[in-house]
């Protein structure tokens, strides 16, 4: 008696019930598929965001100024930024980031914007890509020069065209506007909602050096947040530390902890922990379907050995041990288990897609998740059919010859 | 062969103590043609449950071809039903989702005889008893002596040394009747040993020798005079 003939037998008498046989699993496969769904679109969040904090940079740091304890003087100038980068040895870029509401105008169009302001490293570090011209220079930092990047959306919908470089825009607040020459346009970037938004609702991204920005409306000229860029992983906190350094020997206040290091892949981890977290539970809660699901395969292997008892008596009366009938039962409910478990698994992996793509998250489906499902169905198809295959294999050849 | 002794089997159910068979002896020696008569309740079913090792014995001791199987365990008794019993009941007991054939290899599998000398064994077995035709189809896609016949093929495939026979023509008519009797002279004639329970001493009258019970016990064993040979 090998394995073989016993899925053979298995199959069989699945197969003789059909439609039994699919409610059985319809447990089993609204379980599978809600557990596959939910913690591949969890994995798939995670990859995403994860993603996205690569591409601004694994080894960027966040220098914060602890606001609360904070004086004016203890904020970060420009002048600051500047020696961080000559003098912090692993610092590779530098760049605070200003970032202030005002007003575009062009000859077409008026429209609000979102300006932001920092050093000519600013396009390194948040990874800036551009559709047409180039971002300021070094020099056109130092002078304040009034040159402008904007956004694709803000060319389309101020100038009605995309290459705009070279075109002359007004920028300021509403009082005050000095006119800039634009020198490059941002790649459209792949924004939430973005189809169902009208750019011209959107409000026009703007980068100019902090120089300029400064100039235009008049500011103190400080920051609580700057960008360092280390220049490779090992050095990320080295650059931290040295960069508080410098700024509390050129602040004069050490001992006060004004100032705060922060590599950006720490706050991944952070962000990252939550979801997983809220994906194990949600997960968890699923799961509870898929025990439901094996108490319905208990149920019907149950119903199954009694409406067989006597077919169990024949079987004992040819010579089938009591491992045979065991063995017999266990396969058909593991088998059970286990196609719902596969089809549960393509509805999942279907059911992610189709809820990532409306969510705007792609799922990530790992070999492991696969593999889980597959085990995780058998070991309910086991757990829920040992108790109705140990009742058959128990049964007296006798009374189950005489069964009706 | 067969030999049990002083053989008594109660059943109890919950207060109710129920004596089926009140200390039997009997001794089958091979080759022989055993036809056990009574009325029901008599302990004729019990005796032939215990002899094809279905039930255990509660005092006596029961020797199947010179091994004490009194103390044998659940699994071991279906060693010895796989092989050295064959069964045959009034109702047939086929396995009805199975094809005949299936069927007849069933005690195969359970025997773990591999698949293809299955197949040529089953069809063999089929062959004797007159069945070589509408193997593919279903128990309910024959008739009845066709069903007692894929029956008896089934008790003789694994080549057992006794038959036992529980009213196999209980089901059938006259004509059929003569068509399963003479398989089972046949397989005696060729030295299997056959215990058969019937109550028609029409059909007692195939054997070689008839046993008489009442009331759990033996009252009568002697052999037939003027046996119908088919």
């Amino acid at each position: 008696m090998n394995l073989m003939e016993n899925v053979k037998m298995a199959l069989a008498s699945i197969w003789s019930n059909k439609m039994r046989s699919f409610l059985t699993m319809l447990g089993i496969i609204i379980g599978i598929s809600s557990v596959i769904a939910v913690v591949s679109l969890g994995q798939g969040g995670q990859h995403t965001i994860t993603g996205e904090f690569e591409k601004i940079g694994a080894n960027t740091v966040l220098i914060t100024v602890e606001s609360s304890k904070a004086e004016l003087s203890d904020y970060i100038t420009l002048e600051d930024v500047k020696q961080l980068k000559e003098k912090v040895p692993y610092i590779r870029y530098a760049t605070p980031v200003f970032q202030v509401q005002g007003q575009a105008n062009s000859r077409l169009k008026s429209k609000r914007a979102y300006i932001i302001g920092g050093t000519s490293d600013l396009y390194q570090v948040d990874n800036i890509e551009l559709a047409y011209g180039r971002f300021y220079n070094d020099a056109e930092y130092e002078e304040g020069k009034p040159v402008a990047i904007i956004s694709n959306s803000a060319a389309k919908s101020l100038f009605k065209m995309e290459d705009v470089v070279g075109m002359t825009l007004d920028i300021g607040s509403d009082s005050a506007k000095k006119s800039f020459t634009v020198i490059g346009v941002v790649k459209n970037q792949i924004e939430m909602f973005s189809d169902m938004t009208n750019e011209d609702n959107l409000p026009a991204i703007i980068y100019m050096p902090a120089t300029t920005l400064k100039q235009l409306f008049g500011m103190y000229g400080a920051t609580t947040q700057v960008y360092i860029v280390a220049d490779s992983k090992e050095n990320i906190e080295s650059a931290g530390n040295l960069a508080v350094k410098l700024l509390e020997n050129r602040h004069g206040n050490r001992g006060r902890e004004i100032y705060k290091a922060e590599p950006l892949m720490k706050q991944l981890d952070q962000i990252n922990n939550v979801l997983g977290i809220f994906t194990t539970f949600v997960a968890a809660v699923a799961a509870i379907s898929l025990l439901v699901g094996g108490v319905g395969v208990m149920n019907i292997m149950l119903v199954s050995v009694t409406e067989r008892t006597r077919e169990i008596g024949i079987r004992k009366a040819i010579g089938a041990r009591t491992g045979h009938i065991l063995f017999q039962f266990l396969t058909e409910s593991v088998i059970i288990s286990c196609i719902g478990g596969i089809l549960g698994l393509i509805f999942g992996i279907a059911g992610a897609y189709g809820l990532g793509s409306i969510a705007g998250i792609s799922p990530y489906i790992s070999p492991g998740t696969v593999i889980i499902a597959i085990l995780f169905s058998s070991a309910v198809g086991i757990f829920f059919g040992i108790y109705p295959a140990r009742k058959a294999a128990r049964l007296d050849p006798i009374e189950a010859l005489r069964y009706e | 062969m067969i030999r049990i002794e002083n053989v008594t089997k109660v059943y109890r159910n919950g207060e109710i103590q129920l004596t089926a068979l009140k200390g039997v002896s009997l001794h089958v020696k091979p080759g022989e043609f055993v036809a056990v008569m009574g009325p029901s309740g008599c302990g004729k079913s019990t005796l032939m449950n215990l002899l094809g090792c279905l039930d255990s014995i509660t005092s006596g001791k029961y020797i199947l071809n010179g091994k004490d199987v009194s103390t044998l365990s659940g699994n071991e008794l279906a060693y010895i039903r796989n092989k050295e019993i064959g069964f045959v009941f009034q109702s047939f007991n086929l396995l009805p989702r199975m094809t005949i054939l299936e069927n007849v290899e069933l005690p195969m599998v359970y025997a773990g005889v591999p698949a293809r000398e299955r197949r040529a064994r089953a069809l063999e077995a089929l062959a004797r008893v007159d069945l070589s035709e509408r193997i593919k189809h279903r128990p309910s896609e024959i008739s009845g002596g066709q069903r007692q016949r894929v029956a008896i093929a089934r008790a003789i495939v694994n080549k057992p040394s006794v038959i036992l026979a529980d009213e196999p023509t209980g089901n059938l008519d006259t004509k059929v009747t003569v068509e399963i009797m003479r398989i089972i002279q046949q397989l005696n004639d060729e030295g299997v040993t056959v215990l058969m329970v019937t109550h028609e001493p029409d059909v007692a009258n195939y054997a070689k020798r008839i046993v008489r019970m009442k009331d759990g016990c033996i009252i009568d064993d002697y052999p037939v005079q003027n046996r119908t040979v088919l």
